[in-house]
């Protein structure tokens, strides 16, 4: 036994709940924010009884913080009785059978670290490894837009230095869901306004990435009402470090050291809360202002420090503080630390607030003692703070002091194993075939002209002017692209000669997203098909190989204790299963967020959408061959790549006329991949001058923004669109979504080589030569009768596409 | 052995862009708070307030003020009186957004290592604060629920609303 064990009653602040009843007990778990549920108290309460002793404060805030949603993903680990129609069965770890199963069938060897660390990584090439990472931060900019979306970024860019050894970040993602920020309905008291949250979250994410010198140069928005309240998040930073950087240690005997800002009372109880509804009671210390000059000073000494190898493991202090980084670093060894050494900012912090406290830039090192010297030096030349709080040991247990008391002395198995699993019951009961109906019919072009202005594609370029894309001078695809600069890129291409410092080695990588919850409003299954489909196709258009894709995933939910909420979120999952295991695409990390509901106006629960966030990064093995979406000269060929099924059902043309029901667009991997990896073969050799994917609205919008942007016009027959045969319609043909289609422009010398690439090699891709671009800047369409179907000036559609956001948002 | 206790003082250091200059940031506040429905408002200029706390003396401050946070071509720079402003603002308001005690200030935690670096006592804390200086007729009341739903966040914030001086 240890000399903390057997003086357990030294430990302070005793926190007594051995003798209460579980109403108690929920009720002081309510007063404190531990979000801890009636089987969990009863876990604690048990272990606690067979120590024959009370916990101190600190432990059950430990506990608390360890086995938050947030930390342990409660959700995703738990085992699920699930109910599909008349069928029931048992799930035991929804995440081990889904995302970890198809990763483990696709079993790809470039894949160097999976779900264990703070980001996933691949390989890059021989000598370099990609780290990647999306963090959500809902529940925070949702109280304080700007600083909660300012620490998502700094939050998701100290996950790529907490990851291996550390890597160092070379682009920013992100992607928002919000209300229509002209919402004009009433909202509860307390809650921002959509357009409030909008300009907050994306003066946070600029500010931050600005300040750090990381481009950001990836990721979109979705509007619609019912994020009004729950706007969501995603934060994304790739890294790139030397492959042998990749693995960490930590061994008994490592000095734990702090580093980076110091620790105050601010974000407390940030983990718990993300376990919990939102509501008006959220307590004001989980919300933070980051300070980036400082994470910039982190990152510096870190990356220097790795290099000379001063450090055996390193994390970072996100969600839990000290209690999280230091317990999760420790959890197979034990750790002793001593509180009194952890530099703060303010003096009157009780020994709890400064354990938990989730003040932001702060890492933890796992540091052998001859090296601290050194390692000290190293910061010091950044002028950045570090202080060593104890050591690692190997005693299993984590014991914390502050001066002579004991307020932690834990046994990491309990911490870290001991939440009890609770089955939740899941229910999901498929829609039945609804044919289309209702709404107003409306001419082609008065369609197209309503669905370009529409939120949900209209131009970025407000929000993407205002973030630094071309700091450190590696993004070959911009954000915005064509002889303007100003149209929709599909995914950013990015060289990253400036984290390696070689010129010569044009390797690059691209990042693209794939997000539609009007698609899981019918079936969540086929949102998440659609979502990776929709990811890799916007790698393939730019130039990265698909055949080398990882995805990440991020699940947005209500809450999961309503069975209907998680037997959704179960459908999602296995559509992301058989999705990677189709498109032998590995996950390779990701995170949930759950409790995304709150209380509206008149009291009643307010759930966002399902929401799927997939990002795919993959190489683009030669950048200077990448592709981007404008039209490049007048005279060349259209190629249609990807077949036309009647299923407009979630689609924005039906979203326009008010049409409800009809068949959500349906995947089919096999066919989806050849077809990419066909057009990556025909860019590689150089036989591609543009590329864009159909998503929203279509063909009809997608061709008019490769025109718009490139400034040429196009001529489309729509009677030699690859489609279903049973199509007798021009707006079906002209809107629909179908997945894994792309419009490909191609020189009319090429048109040959270019078709041998879809030959027999790719048994299931589709491609017809559908048109072909003009000089002058006008959409023609021939419809299926043979007459014009649809004629619109570029130069108007482009003003209506460029409209919306300037004239709302000032 | 004897302890040497260093006095605290507390300076107000008032930052602004000098009146001839178009202040941007203003133009964006006035924007911000006409959409909450201060339709009177004509012209919103704003500046920073930086409290600095620990043994400066009043020289010192200005010193800082003059050398650190003041640009001399585009800005000017006060030592705010302790004493409250006179109340003859007709039409002229003073709105302050603080930082709540909780939350961390990363602007002073800069501010502070700034002023140390140029030769001054280190402050024991520096926090900065907006400034807002409205021109319109309004009632304090709208101004705060106006503030509180554009410029501020009641969760984070604290804001102060007295009438000023041009």
């Amino acid at each position: 036994m240890n000399e903390l064990t057997e003086n357990p009653a030294a430990a302070t602040d005793v926190f007594p709940i051995l003798e209460k009843s579980a109403k108690d007990l929920r009720v002081i778990g309510a007063q404190r924010h531990l979000s801890l549920s009636d089987v969990e108290w009863a876990a604690i309460q048990g272990h606690f009884k067979t120590l024959k002793r009370e916990p101190s404060l600190a432990e059950v805030e430990t506990i608390a913080q360890t086995w938050s949603e947030h930390c342990k993903h409660k959700t995703f680990t738990s085992p699920i009785r699930y109910t599909e129609g008349k069928k029931t069965r048992s799930i035991k770890n929804l995440f081990q059978e889904t995302i970890v199963a198809a990763t483990e069938a696709v079993k790809k060897p470039w894949c160097l670290s999976l779900f264990t660390d703070n980001a996933g990584v691949v390989a890059f090439g021989k000598k370099w490894a990609l780290a990647f990472k999306v963090e959500t931060h809902n529940h925070p900019s949702a109280l304080e837009p700007y600083g909660g979306a300012a620490t998502g970024v700094g939050g998701v860019v100290r996950d790529i230095l907490g990851v291996g050894l550390g890597a160092k970040p070379v682009l920013n993602t992100d992607t928002f869901c919000f209300g229509r920020p002209d919402f004009k309905g009433p909202l509860p008291e307390g809650s921002h306004h959509p357009m409030r949250t909008l300009r907050g979250v994306v003066a946070g994410v600029r500010d931050y990435g600005n300040r750090m010198g990381i481009p950001t140069a990836g990721g979109g928005i979705w509007f619609d009402d019912e994020y009004r309240l729950n706007p969501l998040v995603f934060c994304g930073t790739v890294g790139i470090m030397p492959q042998w950087a990749v693995k960490k240690e930590v061994k008994p005997g490592d000095l734990i050291v702090a580093v980076g800002g110091r620790t105050g009372r601010d974000g407390l109880h940030g983990a718990t809360f993300s376990s919990a509804n939102l509501g008006a009671d959220a307590p004001s210390s989980a919300v933070q202002i980051g300070h980036a000059i400082q994470e910039k000073r982190v990152l510096d000494a870190l990356l220097a420090a790795r290099d000379k190898k001063l450090y055996g493991s390193v994390t970072d202090c996100g969600a839990g503080g000290f209690s999280s980084a230091i317990g999760e670093l420790g959890a197979d060894c034990g750790a002793r630390v001593r509180l009194e050494n952890a530099p703060l900012k303010v003096s009157d912090l009780d020994s709890w607030e400064i354990w938990l406290s989730e003040s932001q830039e702060r890492m933890v090192l796992a540091v052998p003692p001859r090296s601290l010297k050194a390692l000290e030096a190293v910061f010091a030349a950044e002028g950045c703070e570090l202080a060593v709080l104890g050591e690692f040991t190997k005693t299993g247990r984590l014991e914390v002091m502050h001066h002579s008391s004991v307020i932690v002395d834990l046994d990491m198995k309990f911490l870290h194993k001991g939440l009890p699993r609770i089955e939740r019951a899941a229910v999901w009961n498929t829609p039945p075939a609804v044919k289309p109906a209702g709404g107003v019919t409306k001419k082609a072009g008065d369609a197209l002209r309503e669905m370009i202005g529409h939120l949900n594609v209209c131009s970025r370029e407000w929000v993407i002017r205002q973030y630094d894309h071309e700091v450190q001078g590696g993004t070959i695809v911009k954000p915005l692209q064509g002889v303007r600069h100003d149209g929709p890129g599909d995914a950013c291409v990015i060289w990253p000669h400036a984290a390696t410092g070689d010129m010569e080695d044009f390797s690059c990588f691209a990042v693209g997203h794939g997000l539609n919850p009007d698609y899981g409003r019918i079936d969540p299954y086929w949102m998440a098909m659609a979502a990776v489909d929709e990811a890799l196709r916007n790698l393939t258009c730019v130039g990265a190989d698909p055949a080398r894709a990882a995805l990440l995933d991020n699940f947005c939910w209500a809450s999961p204790e309503d069975p209907k909420q998680l037997g959704a979120l179960v459908r999602a999952a296995e559509g992301c299963r058989d999705a990677a295991k189709g498109f032998g695409a590995p996950f390779i990390s990701g995170k949930d967020s759950m409790f995304n509901q709150s209380k509206d106006e008149k009291g009643k629960d307010l759930a966002i959408p399902g929401t799927l966030l997939i990002s795919a990064v993959a190489p683009v093995p030669d950048g200077r061959k990448a592709v981007t979406m404008d039209f490049k000269g007048p005279g060349n060929a259209l190629y249609l790549i990807g077949r036309t099924n009647d299923e407009l059902g979630g689609s924005l043309y039906h979203r326009i006329l008010g049409r409800t029901g009809g068949d959500v667009p349906k995947v089919s991997p096999a066919a989806a991949i050849d077809g990419f990896k066909a057009l990556h073969a025909a860019m590689n050799r150089g036989h591609v001058l543009s590329a864009h994917d159909l998503s929203e609205g279509g063909l009809a919008l997608c061709a008019a923004e490769m025109g718009f942007t490139g400034e040429f016009g196009c001529l489309l027959d729509l009677d030699e669109c690859p489609r279903d045969p049973r199509i007798y319609s021009n707006e079906t043909l002209l809107f629909s979504e179908s997945p894994s289609r792309i419009l490909v422009e191609v020189k009319p010398e090429n048109e040959s080589a270019f078709l041998r690439h879809f030959g027999k090699s790719t048994k299931s891709a589709m491609v017809r030569r559908v048109g072909q671009t003009t000089a002058n800047p006008i959409l023609k369409v021939t419809g299926l009768e043979g007459s014009t179907c649809l004629e619109e000036p570029l130069k108007e559609l482009k003003e209506t596409w460029q409209a919306p956001l300037p004239r709302i948002l000032g | 052995m004897s302890v040497k206790i260093q006095p605290t003082n507390v300076h107000l250091i008032e930052v602004k862009l000098r009146n001839e200059f178009n202040d941007a940031e203003g133009a964006a506040a006035f924007a911000l708070l006409k959409e909450q429905g201060l339709s009177s408002l004509k012209e919103v200029r704003t500046g920073r307030i930086y409290e600095v706390s620990g043994a400066l003396s009043a020289s010192q401050a200005h010193q800082a003020g003059k050398d650190l946070l003041c640009d001399a071509v585009t800005q000017e720079f006060r030592l705010v009186p302790a004493s409250p402003a006179p109340m003859n603002g007709m039409n002229f308001w003073r709105v302050e957004v603080w930082l709540k005690p909780t939350v961390s200030d990363p602007v002073g935690a800069t501010v502070i290592d700034a002023i140390a670096e140029g030769g001054l006592p280190r402050p024991t804390g520096v926090r900065c604060v907006h400034l807002y200086l409205l021109n319109g007729r309004a009632v304090k009341a709208q101004i705060e629920k106006a503030v509180a739903k554009s410029l501020a966040n009641p969760l984070i914030h604290r804001v102060v609303v007295t009438e000023a001086h041009p």
